[in-house]
Parts: structure tokens; sequence; C-alpha cells
């Protein structure tokens, strides 16, 4: 009795019992499809969520001015002055090992005015840069050049939210609103970034020139900056990166050794990685929940196989009569409930990748089916079948035939 | 209260030749069915040789039995013991299947088919037993106890579930097989079947009657 034929004939029994067969693997098929399910909706929602977070910038360190304390007081982000644009240069000079891209970024707002509407937006001075730094190209259009940064000129590109409320979606290329009454044109359209995971409008923003936002719309005279973009070659240079950088800024703005940092430096990689283990821990935690209703499974397979061997005692009894082997007898059985936790197994995979598909298709939820989990929820189910198959195939194969030929 | 011993054989000599064709009587409890089943190698002796075919078979283990009954015995039952809901073709080809040596795929259907033409069956290959009437499906399990072409068939009250015609027909079939030169060993206790066969052995108290 080899292997082949051993699978052959656990297959007939199991289709002379097809209603039996199915509701036996019901079990595994339910807890294999709620696992695949699961961990769809999770991945899913954390693979979405790193996308966004890497949509926010290529490997980016965004450094802050201030967190300086004077007299006790904590000034917080953005609360002292003192980051130049010259800081951020330096760092690129210093160590073009480790910075791509580079960009200074200053901050503004105000109530933008085409026509007979208006938008309150913010507004972001920066070099031509940027594209590269936060990975966000013009999707129509052109970007400012260098030229128009040295000479601050008043032109600007647009996110698509501004598209939407400023120029009733019509294309504004060529086309000049104004903010506190000073005319501005717009160059391009930036490509759709979407909303944050915060909830904020990403595309809610109009680009212009560093030298226009400082000199036209915040009329300062100081050379200073709100934010440094820096973009790293490599995710695995950021802690060094931000090691170089903390050392470079202490020692240009000469803080002493006693003195706190009056900067703050924030690696994207570390939200990212907040916000994916608290996904992944949820992950887990319904992966174990599922991996419950399995077992259960698995307990409802070795309960029916049980019955089965019972039920079938003059059926072994015959086997055993016409030539059958105890080992073959165990092997029949076994593979019965091998083959019947697998389909299940198969049919559950599919089950819960159509059923994730679904619950995300009905709440707008990211999915995606890993692999692994397919690889690994059809290898438990196999293993299910096997482990909670054994003792009943087992049984079966002490039994004493005469004993099953008289069984009534 | 502690268990009591029974000897439901004790001191049975029988010696049965190639090509015989024996019925074994006795009423119930004579100890014919624990013969039956120590000739079929279901049991075995607490003491004493069984040599079946030329082979010794006491002293051995349990696979070791399944493959002599596998390959030196064909059984038949009273209650046929055909499995439900497979086709006649299928159940004669069981015993194949348990068969290390014997033949795969076409060779395997040629052979099921050409036994149940032989018991006449050969419009009803793929019948379930529910579809066949009793002698019908009396003649399924002989063809498949005829399988792997042992020399030995064992019956065990092969008529008893069936009526006076389907009986006589099977018998009829049996007596055609020891012509052939199969040697059968029937346990029976109708006298008229019994009448069958060339050699009668009558059993009482786990001996046999001289």
């Amino acid at each position: 009795m080899n292997g082949m034929m051993i699978f052959k004939v656990a297959l007939r029994a199991l289709l002379r019992n097809k209603v039996r067969s199915i509701l036996t693997a019901l079990g595994i098929i339910v807890g294999i499809a709620a696992v695949i399910a699961v961990v769809a909706i999770g991945e899913g929602a954390s693979t979405s969520m790193k996308a966004q977070i890497s949509s926010m910038g290529d490997n980016m360190l965004i450094v802050f001015g201030g967190s300086m304390k004077k007299g006790g007081v904590h000034g917080g982000s953005g609360g002292f002055q003192t980051l130049m644009s010259e800081d951020g240069e330096a760092m690129s000079r210093d160590y073009p090992e480790l910075i791509k891209a580079y960009t200074p970024l200053v901050r503004s707002g105000g109530q933008a005015i085409y026509q007979e509407n208006n938008w309150a937006t913010q507004i972001q001075g920066v070099t031509p840069t940027f594209v590269a730094v936060r990975k966000w190209d013009v999707a129509s259009g052109v970007f400012f050049t260098d030229a128009d940064l040295r000479a601050g000129a008043r032109v600007c590109v647009v996110g698509q939210t501004i598209v939407d409320s400023l120029f009733n979606g019509q294309d504004p290329i060529g086309e000049t609103f104004r903010v506190r009454n000073i005319p501005f044109k717009v160059l391009g359209v930036l490509s759709k970034k979407g909303t944050t995971s915060m909830g904020q409008d990403q595309d809610d923003i109009i680009i212009m020139p560093l030298t226009t936002v400082k000199r036209v719309l915040r009329r300062g005279s100081f050379n200073n900056v709100d934010q440094l973009l820096f973009s790293i070659y490599d995710m695995g240079q950021m802690a060094e990166a931000k090691r170089a950088m903390s050392d470079l800024l202490r020692q240009r703005h000469r803080l002493g050794p006693t003195v706190e940092d009056d900067f703050t430096i924030i690696d994207m990689t570390e939200i990212s990685d907040m916000l994916t283990s608290v996904s992944s821990m949820m992950t887990i935690l319904m992966a174990v929940v599922a991996s419950i209703s399995l077992l259960v499974g698995g307990i409802g397979i070795m309960n029916i196989m049980l019955v089965s061997v019972t039920e079938r005692t003059r059926e072994i009894g015959l086997r055993m009569a016409i030539g059958a082997a105890p080992v073959a007898i165990l092997l029949q059985f076994l593979t019965e409930a091998a083959v019947l936790s697998t389909l299940g197994g198969v049919l559950g995979i599919l089950l819960g990748v159509g059923g994730a598909y679904t619950v995300g298709d009905l709440n707008k939820w990211p999915i995606y089916v890993t692999p692994i989990s397919v690889v690994i929820s059809f290898g438990f189910s196999a293993f299910v079948g096997i482990f909670f198959g054994f003792y009943p195939a087992l049984r079966a194969s002490r039994l004493n035939p005469i004993d099953c030929l008289r069984y009534e | 209260m502690g268990q009591e011993d029974v000897w439901a054989l004790n001191g049975v000599t029988l010696q049965v030749k190639k090509g015989e064709f024996v019925a074994i009587m006795g009423h119930s409890g004579s100890g014919k069915s624990t013969l039956l089943n120590v000739l079929g190698c279901l049991d075995v002796p607490t003491s004493g040789r069984y040599i079946l075919d030329g082979t010794p078979v006491a002293g051995m283990n349990r696979a070791a039995l399944a493959r002599v009954r596998n390959q030196k015995i064909g059984f038949v039952f009273q209650s046929f013991n055909l499995l439900s809901r497979t086709t006649a073709r299928e159940n004669v080809e069981l015993p194949m299947l348990y068969n290390p040596t014997a033949p795969r795929g076409k060779a395997l259907h040629d052979r099921a088919e050409y036994l149940l033409e032989h018991v006449g069956l050969g419009d009803r290959m793929l019948h379930t037993p529910g579809q066949l009437s009793g002698g019908q499906q009396q003649r399924v399990a002989i063809a498949r106890a005829l399988m792997n072409n042992p020399p030995l068939l064992l019956a065990d009250e092969p008529t008893g579930n069936l009526d006076s015609h389907a009986s006589q027909e099977i018998m009829h079939y049996f007596r055609k097989l020891n012509e052939q030169g199969q040697t059968i060993v029937m346990v029976t206790h109708e006298t008229d079947i019994a009448a069958y066969a060339k050699r009668k052995i009558v059993m009482r108290d786990g001996k046999v009657l001289p």
C-alpha cells in the first residue's frame, strides 16, 4: 500500500460522506478564514500607515528650532528663532555621505483670494530641493526654480485642495491669486498626497520660494527659519545622522555642555515604528483569538474522526480481514484527517481572502494578504489534522478484526 | 468473581488438503466460528500449531498476519461486508490495494471486471451494494475474496442472509469453484447447505466429533 494508494482510499472514504466531511472541515475553514482575514486587515492597515508615513518624505529628518529653557521657562518647539538656513547648508556640506537632499522651511499662512473665492491655508517657503526631500513633485506645470528663489519671485505651486476650493477645480496654472493683497502666480500643481493618519489634509497647502515668504509675507529681516528638512540616503544611517546633526547644531549655536538643546530633531522612522508597533500588536492579538477558533476546529476534527472510527468499525474489520495491516489503517485515518483539514485550510484561505476584501471594500479599508500568512495557515491546518487525527487513527489501528466484524 | 477460562477450542486436529471443500457444522457455541477465525488468521491459538500453505502461522505479529490474510485467504461473510456507497468493482479491487505486489491501474480494473463477469455480474460493475440484491451482493463478496487468488477460501455462513433460491445459486458457484481446484472451508449450521461440500466436520464443545 503506497502513499498514492492511501491517499486515494482516504479521499474515497471522505467523498462517500460528503456532508459530514464538509461539516467536519467547517471548524478549520472558519478558523483559517478568520486568521487570514484578520491578518490581511491588520497588515493592510499597517502597510497603508507605512505608506502614508513614507509619503511624508524620503527617510526624513526634521529639525525644529526652539525648546530652549530661559530662566526656567520652556519656549516649546519653534519658540526661539535660532535655526538658520546656514545650519542645514553646513550639515549638507560636512556630511555629504549622509545627506541626500536638504531644504529649509518657513511657515506662514493667510487668506488666499481668487475672484469670488477665498480660502484660509498654510503657506510654506522652501527651496527647489523640497521636491527631492519630500518626494513630492508637481503633477502639472513646473516647480519654481533657483532663479525664482534668488529673486524672491511672487510665484508658487499649490496643492490639490487649493485647486478644488480656490479655483473650483479649474486648471490654475498661469492664474494669479492674492494673499494680503499681494498677487502670486501659480506655476504648478502638486501631486495628491491625501490625508495623514492624524487627519491632516496634506494637499491644503501653498508652496513658495523661501525668500518670497520671508520678505514679502513675513517681512522679516532675520535670517532664521522654522524647520530644516533633510532626506537621508539610507534608513540605517538615521541614528548616525541625528547624532551628527545634534553635534553640529550645538557647536554652531555655541551651546555649552550644560545648556539644553535649542532645537528638536524628529526622525520619521520613530513615528512610523510607534504606529506600526501598535497596529502589529492589534494584529497579533486578533490572530491569537482566531487561532483559538482553529484549535476548536481541530478538536472538532478529532471528535468527528472518533465518531467515524466507531461508525466504521465493520469497515475497519473488513479491511483488516482482507489484509490491511494496522499501519495501513492508521495511515488511512490519519490521511483522512489531514486531507480534511488541509482542504478545509484551502477553503478557509479562499474564504478569508474573499471575506477580507469584501469587508475592506465595504469599509474602505486597505487589505493586504501576506503570502506568509497563507503559507503558515496552510501548514497549520495540515498540522492540526495530523495532530488531532492521530489519536482516532491509532484507536482504529488497534482494533481487533474479529470484534469489528461482529460489531453491530 | 474471577474470570473463568473458556476453551472455545480444545484439542482440535484438522487437516484440509488442497482442493477440498469442507463444511464445518455445529450448534452455536460449538467453537466453529473460533475455528474459522483461527483458520483465517484473525485469531491465534493459545497453544498449538497452524500451518497454512506450508507456512507456520503461530507467533506472527499483526502486520505479518495481515499479509498472510491478504495473500493466502479469501473471506466470504454472512453479512457480505461490502463497503457501502462504493461500486461493485471498487469493492472487488479492495484486497489488491493492500497487496504490495499486485498490479495497479488498468490491470487492477481488468482483474476485478474479469472476476465480476465470472460471478455473473458483468453488467453490474458500477452498481453500489444498495442497488444490488442479497445474492448479487454475496457474489460481489466472492469476487472480492478471489481477487488475490488465495489458496484458501473461507466462508462464514455464506447463505445465512439469503433466500433459498439465492442460497442455491451461491452454493452452485462454490461447487464450480471447487471443481476448478479452489480449496474451500465453509461454516454453516444448515444441513442442506453443508450437503454441497465434499466433506463434513461436526463440532461440539470445542472439539471435532469423529
